[in-house]
């Protein structure tokens, strides 16, 4: 019996729902129930049964509990309730120990038997099955031939209720008016889960079912009440006609209010529903009215409180005998519950799903033996396919996805997956993959197997990172720093590093190729840091306490020394290092520079000698110099021109104005315009001035001012320099006067050397006159006088006698020729003239000249050198004749006017004269070394003015010499 | 001598001065070769003949007085200046360094022809004295080796036995050589032959105190 009991159970559940309906009814008690209950109580098992127990002993306690407080006229049911629930917990305690008798027999378990055992093959394959987003449970029922379409309505009504998918055979009706078979796979609604993979077959449908007919509504509605617990009915037109009160009481309407909705055009559930479900359900509704179709929907009814809950509710039509529908009967199920843990899980999947498709990353999954089976949508995106598009003719899903891998990576990325899949260890590549536009992005890849309990692979999880950028970054790195380290190698410069401590740590190849020593050559033998190793044992001292002052205080390190070249020579290097510190000003590392400045120090060291050779240059050099700029500023005054000023330091102002005081009053007028106009147009200043010395005397100085211009021509500098020329210009003074003087003197013995050149040149002829007359003489003394000799001598003669006469008429002419220079001139001038050429003799000789001018004497016209010549001649002889007498030497000179001329007495104190006309005779004279021609001379220029000279002897003694020169244009040679 | 056989160079730039002596000269018999310049009369080629040189002090190149001083190195004609206006300093000058006259423009024919004469005839002695010394050394040139050993020795004043022993030979070959020298010097006495010895400057090398010594 107990065998056959599965097999009969909904029948006996009914069954026993019905009697116990059944006595309820007719009992008006609750007795009736204990029939289901002691049929749930036998089909339950395990937790099941405990928790049925503990509900109905919970039953008992509040049922006992209400018999005990309340009012008596609640008393009766309470006491009844109680009296089932105490029945029930019996049947319960008793089927329980038989359950437990039944176990530990361990006979009759069978997996075959056990009521999960129907739902265990409910593994499904979701992700092997295309889906559709249809909502509607299958085809209508309609167009499912009438024979299979009970059979279609119950295994849809099954899926929908229980959840198990249900595979269901029936013919459907084509477009053609052919029927043909089909299997259908029906869930229940989830939105996404309705099975569409049809699959046409011809194979013979299983035995059909029977159909409800001609039951009565209401009762049908509280049959599945008594199951269910909500049960409802409607007539044929879709009018409530029964309602649970419990139901009405809860949802706090009537039938009428429900029913008055109908007046309105709606269907009857529109009181109840969601307005959001409402349209969807009335269509439904209305067309399971229409066509007799099952009514399997879920919607959100509200409650008496207002609160909206889910519920799935099924109705199914009844029928009379012709296959009219005579009214239809339902339930509902409060799926709130399950509802909301169902949307809940579904948004999860969907955020897991978004998240799968969302993630960075491209997540990928391959088959134990490595064919992808699916691709997240980034990985589709980013291919431009999914793993269907994989599917090819000939090879594998994963020979096609190699060909999206860079065919460089594509051997390497095929090795390392095989030996991974064969290994099932994990898997980690880098490789390039092939955008949907053709470029190659670098990915890294990492995938993981699943395994099942069993240890076996059941597929392959992996994702992959797009690192391209990263990777682009790490090429860029890379070679930033080869670049670096190029650069560090290759610029002119030693590059090294050390620790904080100064432990060195770096070389660049420059330090090394250029040194000759390497990192290592910076250790002693005993691994103790040797840096000096480098430097030039006599500049180590200062190189070890600028590194230890660098090192300790973490300070500025810079240090010049001798460092060791490749061939042991030593250069200037100039070493500077700087500390790197981390974020708390700790000390990481010190990084130097050493750069060779040999050039530049010997460059220097020559520089600064020749500097300082200039310097001296400058201020040993006995001139001022100075320079300032065009605004103003001092920029250099030699030393020695400071020292002269008496000053140490001074600004320009300070400056200007003392060297301007020391300018000589009468210069520094002119000095100053001039300088001032210097400054002004820019021009080279170039003056003699005096200066005054620390002495108080004055010398001449010449300065000389230059401006340095730039490319514009704009004046950046002003160099003065000053020298003292006073030597210079006294010298030229003391030449210039010295000229004067030889001027002088030659005007003044001009007449002396003529008298000499006369004399020669008449002597000459003179000699061969008197030569050639003795010859004469002789050959016509001769025994036989040679006649034709003499006359040739006599020719020769008189030849020479007129050569002589030539020579006095070229010298009157001389004195006659030179009309021409004559000019109007004051005697006065000329007097004053003789006076100074005469002014040195006559101090020398002691003689006073003395002269005496009347007032408002005419210029006349003469020639001023030989008037001057005729004084000079006349004072000279004066003072001659005074040179062997004693006394006074006096010369006298007396200009005065007598009549139309002027007169000039020449009066001296001398012997006087024996033969006052004779004395103007040629070559007469009374002096010892006299030529005799002065004053002869002197008579021929004073007659060529047209004047008279006469010589009278001076009272009381001496000679007086006097000569007119006539007044007026006229004067004739 | 003839008047003929004499000849007067002359050195003056004025060519007036040049005829008029040179005139003068032939008037009184004597032959005149007239230079304008000191540098053509020391060019020319003037003959070995007995003369004298009248020389103008002024003169375009070199001065008289500075041709005198140069001429003084060698054998020249005796000279007589003349100058257009001589100074004492000059005429000093020129009488020290063996002018034979010192005469100024214009010269009496007196005056000239006195220190001509005077001239010629130092000139005359000079060259009398000069082929004197000429014979006594052609003759000493004729000596022998031995014998110009001799003449030293002998006008030093040595006994011939003094000689002999001073040259290792015998006295009597000493006396050979003694009598041989005393022919070939032409030399009639030993005095003689001492006065000659002195002209031609031979050393008295010798003397008797000393070599007996």
């Amino acid at each position: 019996m107990r065998a056959a009991l599965p097999q009969s159970r909904p029948v006996l559940m009914t069954l026993s729902t019905l009697v116990g309906l059944t006595v309820c009814w007719l009992t008006t008690t609750p007795f009736g129930l204990l029939a289901p209950l002691a049929g749930l109580c036998l089909y339950a098992r395990g937790k099941a049964l405990t928790l049925l127990n503990a509900s109905l002993g919970t039953g008992i306690i509040f049922s006992a509990a209400v018999w005990g407080t309340h009012a008596k006229a609640t008393l009766d049911v309470a006491l009844m309730w109680t009296s089932m629930f105490a029945v029930a917990l019996c049947i319960g305690a008793i089927v329980t120990s038989a359950a437990t008798a039944r176990a530990d027999e361990g006979a009759d378990g069978t997996a075959s038997e056990h009521p999960n055992a129907a739902t265990t093959p409910q593994v499904t394959d979701n992700h092997a099955i295309a889906r559709s987003e249809t909502t509607s449970s299958g085809p209508s029922l309609s167009l499912i031939h009438s024979e299979d379409r009970d059979l279609a309505a119950h295994a849809a009504a099954r899926a929908f209720w229980t959840g198990v998918p249900q595979v269901v055979r029936y013919r459907q009706l084509h477009g053609d008016g052919s029927y043909r078979w089909i299997e259908t796979r029906s869930e229940p609604d989830y939105s996404i889960s309705v099975d569409i993979d049809d699959v046409v077959t011809d194979r013979e449908p299983p035995a059909e079912p029977t159909s409800y007919c001609d039951l009565d509504v209401r009762q049908s509605a509280k049959v599945v009440e008594s199951l269910f617990g909500n049960g409802w009915a409607f007539d044929a037109e879709g009018r409530w006609i029964y309602l649970h009160p419990f139901a009405l009481n809860s949802l706090g309407v009537t039938l009428d209010d429900l029913n008055a909705a109908l007046e309105e055009g709606h269907t009857a559930w529109k009181r109840l529903l969601h307005p959001d479900d409402y349209d969807q359900i009335a269509a439904a509704w209305r067309h399971c009215l229409q066509t007799g179709d099952h009514f399997n929907v879920e919607f959100r009814f509200r409650r008496a409180n207002g609160a909206y809950v889910w519920a799935r509710t099924a109705a199914r039509p009844t029928r009379d005998r012709d296959g009219g529908i005579i009214g239809w009967f339902g339930i509902a199920l409060d799926i709130d519950v399950y509802k909301k843990t169902v949307t809940a899980l579904r948004n999860r999947e969907r955020e897991l799903s978004q998240l799968v498709d969302m993630v960075p990353s491209h997540l990928w999954r391959l088959t134990p033996d490595g064919e992808p089976t699916f691709f997240n949508r980034r990985m589709i995106d980013f291919l431009g396919l999914d793993v269907t598009d994989l599917e090819e003719s000939d090879g594998s899903r994963l020979d096609a996805f190699m060909r999206t891998i860079h065919p460089d990576d594509a051997a390497g990325f095929k090795e390392t997956l095989k030996r991974c899949l064969v290994a099932g260890a994990g898997f980690d590549q880098i490789y390039r993959l092939r955008r949907a536009d053709g470029a190659y992005r670098w990915m890294s890849s990492r995938a993981e197997p699943l395994r099942d309990q069993a240890g076996r692979i059941v597929q392959w999880h992996g994702v992959c990172h797009d690192i391209d950028d990263q990777m682009k970054a790490e090429e860029a790195l890379r070679q930033s720093q080869r670049q670096l380290q190029q650069l560090i190698d290759t610029v002119p410069v030693m590059i090294w590093s050390t620790t904080d401590k100064g432990t060195p740590t770096y070389l660049n190849k420059r330090y090394i190729d250029v040194t000759g020593i390497t990192l290592e050559g910076l250790f002693a033998a005993d691994g103790s840091p040797a840096p000096l190793a480098v430097t030039h044992p006599d500049d180590r001292a200062a190189a070890t306490q600028v590194r230890t002052r660098a090192f300790e205080t973490g300070g500025s390190y810079f240090v010049r020394y001798r460092q060791i070249r490749r061939d042991g020579s030593y250069r200037w290097t100039e070493t500077r290092a700087e500390a790197l510190r981390d974020d708390g000003g700790n000390i990481l590392r010190w990084y130097g520079v050493a750069v060779d400045i040999d050039d530049m120090v010997t460059a220097q060291e020559k520089l600064r000698r020749s500097e300082r050779e200039l310097q001296q240059l400058i201020d040993a050099l006995p001139i001022h110099i100075w320079s300032w700029t065009p605004d103003g500023k001092l920029a250099y005054v030699n030393k020695r021109y400071l020292e002269h000023l008496g000053l140490s330091q001074a600004n320009f102002e300070d400056f200007a104005k003392v060297i301007r005081g020391l300018i000589h009053p009468d210069d520094s007028v002119a000095v100053e315009l001039v300088a001032a106009n210097c400054l002004k147009t820019g021009d080279p200043f170039t003056m003699r001035y005096r200066r005054r010395t620390p002495d108080g005397g004055y010398r001449w100085v010449e300065g000389r001012s230059e401006p340095l211009r730039d490319q514009d021509g704009t004046v950046v500098h002003w160099y003065h320099v000053s020298i003292d020329i006073d030597d210079a210009v006294r010298a030229q003074e003391e030449l210039r006067l010295a000229y004067e003087n030889l001027a002088r003197q030659s005007q003044a013995a001009s007449l002396a050397e003529l008298s000499a050149s006369i004399a020669h040149e008449v002597n000459q002829p003179l000699t061969a006159i008197v030569a050639n007359s003795h010859a004469c003489q002789r050959w016509l003394n001769g025994d036989t006088p040679n006649i034709e000799r003499v006359q040739k001598i006599v020719e020769r003669i008189i030849r020479d006698a007129n050569s002589a006469a030539d020579v006095v008429g070229r010298i009157r002419a001389l004195f006659r020729q030179s009309t021409e220079s004559r000019c109007r001139t004051s005697l006065e001038s000329i007097v004053s003239k003789t006076r100074e050429l005469l002014a040195d003799e006559v101090l020398r000789r002691h003689v006073r000249l003395e002269v005496d001018s009347e007032e408002g004497l005419p210029p006349l016209t003469l020639d001023r050198v030989q008037i001057q010549q005729v004084l000079i001649n006349l004072v000279r002889n004066g003072m001659d004749a005074m040179d062997t007498v004693g006394g006074d030497k006096v010369v006298g000179m007396q200009l005065r006017r007598a009549g139309d001329a002027i007169q000039i007495d020449i009066r001296d104190r001398g012997r006087g004269i024996a033969f006052p006309e004779k004395i103007f005779e040629p070559f007469f004279t009374t002096k010892e070394h006299g030529m005799g021609m002065g004053l002869a001379i002197c008579r021929s220029i004073v007659e060529s003015h047209g004047g008279r000279l006469w010589a009278e002897n001076n009272e009381p003694r001496g000679a007086a010499f006097i000569f007119t020169l006539p007044i007026g244009p006229g004067a004739t040679p | 001598m003839t008047v003929e056989s004499l000849t007067v160079f002359i050195v003056d730039d004025d060519e007036r001065i040049r005829e008029a002596l040179e005139e003068l000269l032939a008037s009184h018999g004597m032959r005149a070769i007239t230079f304008a310049s000191a540098r053509d009369y020391v060019n020319a080629d003037k003959g070995n003949v007995p003369a004298c040189l009248i020389l103008d002090v002024e003169l375009p190149d070199i001065n008289g007085l500075e041709l005198q001083e140069q001429l003084a190195k060698d054998d020249h004609p005796p000279i007589v200046f003349i100058t257009g206006h001589g100074d004492i300093p000059s005429s000093v000058r020129a009488i020290r360094h063996g002018a034979v006259d010192f005469l100024t423009k214009p010269i009496s024919d007196a005056a000239l022809m006195a220190a001509i004469h005077a001239a010629l005839a130092q000139d005359r002695k000079n060259r009398a004295e000069r082929a004197e010394l000429e014979e006594w050394r052609q003759r000493y040139l004729e000596l022998t080796p031995r014998e110009r050993e001799v003449l030293p020795l002998v006008v030093s004043g040595l006994l011939n036995k003094q000689a002999a022993a001073e040259l290792g030979i015998s006295e009597v070959t000493l006396q050979l050589h003694r009598r041989s020298v005393m022919q070939k010097m032409a030399a009639a006495s030993l005095a003689d032959l001492v006065r000659i010895a002195e002209r031609l400057a031979i050393p008295i090398t010798h003397s008797r105190r000393a070599g007996r010594k």
